[in-house]
Order: C-alpha cells, then structure tokens, then sequence
C-alpha cells in the first residue's frame, strides 16, 4: 500500500523543502512506494489521518497518532545515513 | 539564481556586538525595514517563530541559526550573514530544551518557499562544512563572505 509522509517544519518555508526533497529521492532509491507531503507543523494533527510517519525539522509541539522523527540531521549534514535508516525502517 | 545574490553587504554584518538574540534581531530588522526588504512586521513574527520553533543547530564544532519567518513579511529576498564578536544564545531546532552559543547567523528573508530548494541546499552545503564557518568567522569585510558563497555555487 502506498505509504503518505508528513513533511514538516515551523513556517512550512525554509527547512522542510530541503528535507521534503531529501525523503523523496531516498523513498525513490529504496523502492518504497510512498508521497511526501510538505505542511507547517501546525497543519500536521489535522492532516495526521492517513497518513503513516510525519518527519520533522523542528520540535514538535504536541503528540501524534502516527509515528514522528525529527529530522535535524539532514540540515546540518551530521548522521544523515542512520536517519534514513530510521525514516526507511519506520516505513517497512 | 544562486546563492551569492541574495547577498546584501548592509545585510552583512561582521563581529557584530550583541547583548542577546533580541538585540540582534533587531539590529538586523532596522537594516532590513530601512532598506524595504521587510515589512513592520517583521522583528515581532521572527522573534515569536524563534521562541515557538527555535533554529540553533550544533554542526560539527560550532553553532549557527538560520531564523526566519512567513514569507508574506519579506518584501526583498535576502541572505543576511552575521558574525557576532561574543555568542549568543540559541534554543536547538529539534530540542528546544536545550541552548547552544552562536557565533554565525543566517537569516533567511525568503519568500517563494517551493522555488528556492537549490538555494537552501547551497546554504546547507556552506554550513556543512567546518572551514566555511571557520572563514565567516575570520572575514573582515563583505568581499571575503561572497566569496565564500560564489565557491559554494562553483562546487554544488
């Protein structure tokens, strides 16, 4: 089933382009059948329903339903490989 | 358009002094707002986005910030690049619990957030690399921070 992925951050302007452009190329390469949706954080509880993981640059000011992962890594360049790992492994 | 034009030399503000992230905010909007890049809005949306959703991030061996806000308050898009002669304080982007001391700031006056992903990526590209901050943090004058930039575009 096609899998749907929140791509968050605070003013839905800088950070989250970058890390939306990232998830795609990485869904893509790994043959995960999935969307990547980029919204602002305060988009992501009403949009949380069907949707399976929200990915985040920035803290997340309440809990979700679906799982979450703070995404930081793809800004600063600092353990970038272990979070796809993570982002892939909480697809599966 | 590359990064190097969204370069500003009264956005670009070297060994700067600072008392706290207030101060240099507002440094930096009354450079702004005199020039009409930003609307009056401004200095209060970017210092609520900052308290709300912090933008400290600890790279390798030092800490920059990339504070921004909406893009319905930037009128001219820019670059701004300070380099401050003391640290301020920062909360971390993904643990806002958390403070790191910033010497290099980004702050992003940007307003077509799905046309500037290349740019963004040249920013991230000159943060990434320590010898980067480190030259930022050695520049005199503004021609040493294009230069910087122009390398970036040269090797992205």
């Amino acid at each position: 089933m096609k899998k749907r992925i929140l791509v968050a951050c605070g003013a839905g302007i800088a950070t989250s382009t970058v890390v939306c452009n990232r998830v795609e190329k990485l869904v893509k390469d790994n043959n995960v059948d999935a969307e990547v949706i980029q919204c602002k954080i305060a988009e992501v509880k009403a949009k949380q329903k069907g949707a399976d993981l929200i990915i985040s640059t920035t803290i997340l000011p309440t809990t979700y339903e679906i799982p979450a992962i703070i995404a930081t890594s793809y800004i600063t360049g600092i353990a970038m490989e272990s979070l796809d790992k993570k982002i892939l492994d909480a697809l599966k | 358009m590359s990064i190097e034009q969204f370069l500003n030399d009264d956005l670009i503000k070297l060994n700067l002094s600072c008392k706290d992230q207030n101060d240099l905010f507002e440094v930096m909007y009354k450079e702004a707002f005199s020039k009409g890049m930003v609307d009056e809005l401004f200095l209060t949306k970017i210092k609520e986005r900052e308290s709300v959703f912090p933008t400290g991030l600890n790279l390798n061996k030092f800490s920059v910030a990339i504070p921004h806000t909406d893009p319905q308050y930037v009128k001219e898009q820019f670059i701004a690049v300070v380099t401050l002669e003391n640290p301020v304080k920062f909360h971390l982007m993904d643990d806002a619990s958390q403070e790191t001391d910033v010497s290099v700031i980004f702050m992003l006056g940007l307003n077509q957030p799905h046309q500037q992903i290349e740019t963004l990526q040249q920013l991230m590209a000159i943060m990434q690399d320590t010898s980067n901050i480190e030259k930022l943090l050695a520049a005199t004058n503004s021609e040493e921070v294009h230069s910087i930039f122009k390398q970036i575009e040269a090797s992205v």
